[in-house]
């Protein structure tokens, strides 16, 4: 026998350095799976009742053709106690007019035009500027995008809220127009409750006032 | 006259010594694999899920400047920050790009009513109660769960969501807690002495009585 016998015989020495190669490599999808982002569903390795038979909001549920699990209202019905019979209230008109003044359920105060300030910077302050002025950031883009003529961009400049024209518009027509919109402007009763859209109406004139200040003289 | 004598070759010596390395390594690179593999930072953090439409929040949020509240409309008054309905996106898109193949699956859904299949990316265990109402009311920034998502072209989950990470805030809020006018400003940070900077964050918990609790039945209810 050429080799010395206290060297460990060939099979061992290969198995050994297999099996170290072997250990490395969970080690490497480990750090890979740490580093890097990945499309493949999370791993749960204990499932436990993380899963339950039961559907959460917005979720799924192929019972339905439509696929929610939220139904939609059926069209042509209203919820007991959400018949909207205040016209004053909920479309900003009174009699055959827009209303002049913020409905009678609805407490003016220094919170409510801070409410309003806050909600007409998240909805509308991106197309109508933070002041005002109908240049907000969407607006800005939108300018880049119709004159490097992209994808059939048209882009109408959103209104300034302080032409003569707006600045002339009764509370209740700001209002309406919030609510259901105006020429491209989207309604937005879906995504701001009531009382918010008269809150911001009321920061829209406020905002108004401080813009003409001089000329009215007695804000 | 046989009597039958074994010697054992003199590597076996060497074995011996290399099975009871490789004995007391093993336990050692078994808890390692277990507790970095198995780690929710491993298996959850990272998951990027291709969505059906292309929505970037880096140019929404990030760029445009959106708030978040624009489309996640009910986080601050529900348990549950809705997915905004398709007509959110044709508020702007009916003019903005309206001819864009990205937009196609939106369009399709505008037209036709059915909703686009929007994948989740944070999900909790259904054993699990989360209310995000309750902590944008206390002050705690979307960013500190979600991450710097005006920052991320395709949503991904930045942090573990795991039981010990929901543990350690509600032992410890403070660092996480804001003005109520900043919660929604991811980028935001404080900027001061790390003294002033822990007298705001005690600040924000007295004002703000935040006593998060501990117990099993806060979140197993």
């Amino acid at each position: 026998m050429s080799r010395n016998q206290s060297q460990l015989p060939r099979p061992f020495v290969y198995a050994g350095m297999i099996l170290l190669v072997l250990a490395m490599i969970p080690p490497a999808v480990i750090a890979y799976a740490r580093a890097t982002h990945s499309p493949l569903p999370r791993i749960q390795l204990q499932q436990d009742m993380g899963v339950q038979n039961r559907f959460d909001t917005q979720q799924a549920n192929p019972m339905f053709r439509d696929g929610r699990a939220m139904r939609p209202r059926v069209s042509g019905t209203v919820a007991r106690g959400h018949l909207r019979e205040d016209e004053h209230y909920y479309d900003g008109i009174v009699g055959d007019d827009w209303a002049d003044t913020i409905p009678i359920q609805i407490e003016v105060d220094r919170a409510f035009l801070e409410r309003g300030r806050e909600r007409y910077d998240i909805f509308c302050a991106i197309c109508h500027g933070v002041a005002g002025f109908g240049d907000g950031m969407v607006h800005e883009r939108a300018q880049e995008l119709v004159e490097s003529g992209r994808h059939g961009t048209v882009w109408v400049p959103p209104t300034s809220m302080h032409t003569r024209e707006v600045r002339e518009k009764p509370i209740g027509e700001l209002f309406h127009v919030i609510t259901h919109g105006a020429r491209n402007m989207a309604g937005y009763a879906s995504q701001i409750p009531v009382e918010d859209r008269w809150a911001i109406a009321a920061y829209v004139q406020a905002m108004q006032i401080s813009q003409h200040a001089d000329e009215e003289g007695d804000s | 006259m046989g009597r039958y004598h074994y010697v054992f070759p003199q590597w076996t010596n060497k074995l011996v010594v290399l099975l009871v390395l490789g004995m007391a390594v093993a336990p050692i690179y078994v808890v390692f694999v277990v507790a970095y593999g198995f780690s929710p930072d491993t298996t959850w953090v990272g998951y990027k899920p291709e969505q059906p439409v292309p929505f970037s929040h880096k140019l929404h949020v990030g760029q445009l400047g959106m708030d978040c509240r624009y489309c996640h409309t009910t986080v601050e008054h529900a348990a549950h920050a809705a997915v905004p309905p398709t007509q959110t996106c044709m508020n702007c898109h009916t003019q903005i790009l309206p001819e864009s193949d990205k937009l196609l699956p939106v369009w399709d859904s505008y037209e036709t009513g059915e909703p686009i299949e929007w994948i989740k990316v944070h999900n909790s265990a259904d054993y699990a109660y989360f209310d995000h109402s309750a902590h944008i009311q206390a002050g705690v920034s979307c960013v500190s769960c979600h991450g710097r998502v005006d920052r991320m072209e395709v949503v991904y989950q930045a942090e573990s969501h795991s039981m010990a990470w929901c543990l350690e805030c509600h032992r410890n809020p403070e660092p996480h807690l804001r003005a109520p006018d900043k919660v929604f400003d991811l980028g935001w940070t404080f900027e001061g002495s790390s003294q002033e900077k822990d007298d705001y964050h005690a600040y924000w918990r007295d004002a703000n009585r935040i006593q998060p609790g501990q117990d099993c039945s806060v979140c197993h209810r």
